[in-house]
């Protein structure tokens, strides 16, 4: 099976750092595909190399199975991070401009954008000059402007950054679409809450360097049901000194408490309900969040 | 030529055709270039200034003769032809018309203490003081508020020069009327030679192509400060990255060039035509009747778009390069004078060409690309050179634009994502030799 995108070995230097460290990566097709990390983790770079809009230093990447060229580069639609419109441009012109730019003629892309225009809610504004839009609005214009050409990839730089929460609602529905129609989507994000649940696969990178990847699922499998949700009334100073917890993160009325291996849960809830007023008990996998941050601090152990 | 270069080249055509700057650019040039060419002449022909003046004579015997001369000339009684108005230069005065008032004071000293008084007050211009031994020393003073109306001051300086000399002749024992026929002035005619015959050059047509000239420069260098301001605008909106994941750096920049450079030429052209149309309606415009208005040489006009276009890729593309390496335009302030200083050196050299086109210091100005634009374009104006080093000057002009735009295409890959700190002038040049992204 080729992948809709393949990096092998990937490495490559600014100046001063090391932005990306030897990353291995494979995107399977029709996978909606997460490259999480802090900033400055080298998502962007890693993201620009896919695009060629930069070169590695050493090592491959493959689009479809292919290096890639203009007529590839056309099957992908990109949503960079650092994005913009040209101010003092129609959008309807602006949007015909940059589909000519990926092959589309005129009248056809005219014909693709009113649905979309329509359906996030930017339906009669296509004469509008950009700079009459609010952000949130010009934000959704560069989605469509993303898949005006049809691509079979789309890669999003961060596509929820900046949009309010209906904003990412019509956001996160549009991509479950054009997820459901078999394109490919690669998201990269810094806030992994809001891509965990849509990705069935990831990749968290820090430093450049690649920290875990895989099918969600399997990701959280491998660390078991080892999270305890409490929320609660009270005092909850004295969870940490429990035996079988190995860490908590309490947030005055809401812990996340992280067990130690062979802990009992029941153990800790009948301790704990004879202090506090318990509102909530459950016992989950670990969020992205969490493997993440507990990852990176290994590493730095 | 690439497709991905035509769609870019038309929206930024069609963008900045679009602006008012360009509609009202394109509208107001032709009005203020007629009216560049047709204010001076009108104003030659129907206007002069007014200068009231005093002599005061120490030596005895001159001031009549002065005032005479200063007045329009009792002195030489022959009545003058009309003259062509463009050229119109009365010989005793010039363009400036001098109003005498009669010195006041009991003698010499109380002359120039009242005249003084009065040029301070503002109600005389000029007083001209001839001291007593004028006619044996030849120097003769000349008091105003400002010394810079240097056209005044000749025709000052004339006068008294005739009356002196008259003095001087007549002490010879010579009559007065042989006097006048004797010193009556030259009129020395300014005559072109050229393939198709000798005409009276009034120096009306030569301005006009200068104009062509000054509207390279200025075509350069504004339209290369445009799309500067583009590719810093395509910078800060940030939208140069979504545009480099379709096409490539290189056609951005040459489809931003090909499409400016098309404005600035649409603009040119329809100036261009205004023009011709001024020149040739301005036989049937009444308030230019008598008014000469030159007409235009054509090869220049065929010529002009090669020389612009030539002279703006060189500029545009290095401006293009600076705009891409910096975030903001102050920024490129630093950058933008050592980029312009061939144009502007070009510009100094003027004169040295106009004053000699074929010397062989010319030849080689006007051969440097980049002073090739103006100078070569400028001796086409003045004396067509051979045909021979228009070709080479065009040729080599050419090389050196592929050489910019490729350099500056390098600069550019690597400048147009790179944010926050300013480069140097090094790290452009290292950006030039490297290879790769």
């Amino acid at each position: 099976m080729t992948h809709a995108l393949q990096l092998k070995n990937v490495r490559k230097a600014y100046q001063d750092k090391v932005a990306v460290k030897g990353l291995d990566l494979e995107v399977p097709k029709g996978s909606v595909f997460g490259l999480l990390g802090p900033n400055g983790a080298g998502k962007t770079t890693t993201i620009r190399m896919a695009m060629d809009i930069i070169g590695p230093d050493t090592g491959e990447v493959l689009i479809l199975g292919q290096k890639t060229d203009k007529l590839l580069r056309n099957r992908i639609g990109y949503m960079p991070e650092e994005r913009g419109l040209y101010q003092k441009m129609i959008v309807e012109e602006l949007l015909v401009f940059m589909a000519e730019l990926k092959g589309v003629k005129p009248a056809e892309s005219k014909r693709r954008m009113m649905p979309w225009l329509e359906r996030l809610g930017l339906g009669g504004l296509h004469r509008k000059k950009a700079n009459e839009l609010s952000k949130g609005m010009q934000q959704k214009v560069q989605f469509i402007q993303t898949l005006l050409h049809d691509p079979e990839i789309l890669i999003l730089d961060e596509p929820m950054s900046g949009l309010d929460p209906v904003g990412t609602n019509v956001m996160r529905d549009a991509m479950i679409e054009l997820s459901r129609a078999g394109k490919t989507l690669i998201v990269s994000s810094h806030q992994m809450a809001t891509v965990e649940q849509m990705c069935d696969r990831v990749a968290l990178i820090n430093n450049g360097e690649k920290v875990l990847d895989g099918r969600v699922a399997d990701i959280k499998a491998s660390y078991g049901k080892n999270t305890l949700i409490l929320a609660f009334e009270g005092d909850g100073s004295f969870l940490k000194s429990l035996p079988g917890v190995a860490a908590v993160n309490d947030l005055g009325r809401y812990a996340e408490v992280k067990l130690a291996p062979e802990a009992d849960p029941q153990a800790i809830l009948r301790a704990a309900s004879g202090k506090l007023k318990i509102t909530r008990f459950e016992v989950v996998e670990p969020s992205l969040h969490d493997i993440f941050i507990e990852r990176v601090t290994e590493v730095l152990v | 030529m690439n497709r991905d270069i035509l769609v870019i080249a038309k929206r930024e055509f069609i963008e900045r055709v679009r602006t008012k700057a360009f509609v009202i650019g394109t509208i107001l040039g032709p009005i203020f270039m007629a009216t560049l060419m047709i204010v001076p002449a009108v104003m030659a022909s129907k206007l002069a200034k007014s200068v009231s003046i005093t002599v005061i004579d120490a030596e005895g015997s001159l001031r009549t003769l002065v005032e005479d001369s200063l007045r329009g000339g009792t002195a030489t009684p022959e009545k003058e032809k009309p003259e062509d108005p463009m050229n119109a230069r009365p010989r005793n005065s010039g363009t400036t018309k001098f109003v005498v008032k009669p010195a006041v004071g009991a003698d010499v000293a109380a002359q120039r203490e009242a005249a003084k008084k009065e040029v301070l007050e503002g109600r005389l211009d000029v007083y001209v003081v001839l001291p007593p031994d004028v006619l044996s020393q030849s120097q003769a003073e000349y008091y105003s508020k400002s010394v810079t109306d240097f056209e005044g001051i000749r025709a000052v300086d004339r006068a008294i020069e005739k009356a002196v000399f008259a003095r001087r002749i007549g002490a010879a024992g010579i009559e007065a009327e042989k006097i006048a026929a004797l010193t009556k002035p030259l009129d020395l005619k300014r005559l072109r030679v050229s393939e198709e015959g000798e005409h009276e050059d009034k120096g009306i047509s030569f301005l006009l192509s200068l104009i062509l000239v000054m509207m390279i420069y200025v075509g350069t260098l504004m339209w290369g400060q445009i799309v500067m301001t583009g590719v810093i605008e395509e910078k800060t909106n940030r939208v140069v990255e979504v545009i480099v994941s379709s096409t490539t750096p290189r056609n951005l920049l040459f489809g931003k060039l090909v499409g400016v450079g098309g404005a600035g030429l649409l603009q040119f052209g329809i100036w261009i035509l205004g023009l011709v149309g001024v020149s040739a309606a301005s036989g049937s415009l009444a308030f230019l009747s008598g008014v000469d208005l030159p007409a235009l040489n054509p090869v220049l006009i065929a010529a002009f778009p090669i020389f612009f276009l030539l002279g703006f890729f060189l500029y545009a593309s290095l401006y293009a390069a600076i705009g891409s390496a910096v975030n903001t335009i102050q920024e490129a302030q630093n950058f933008i004078f050592p980029v312009m200083l061939p144009i502007i050196m070009a510009m100094v050299c003027w004169p040295v060409v106009m004053r000699a086109p074929d010397s062989t210091l010319s030849v080689v100005l006007s051969l440097i690309p980049f002073m090739t634009p103006i100078l070569m374009f400028l001796r086409m104006s003045v004396l067509m050179p051979p045909v021979w080093q228009i070709a080479l000057s065009v040729v080599l002009t050419l090389a050196t634009v592929f050489a910019m735009t490729w350099a500056a295409s390098r600069v550019y890959r690597v400048g147009i994502l790179m944010y926050g700190k300013r480069p140097t002038f090094p790290e452009m040049l290292r950006w030039i030799r490297q290879s790769g992204g």
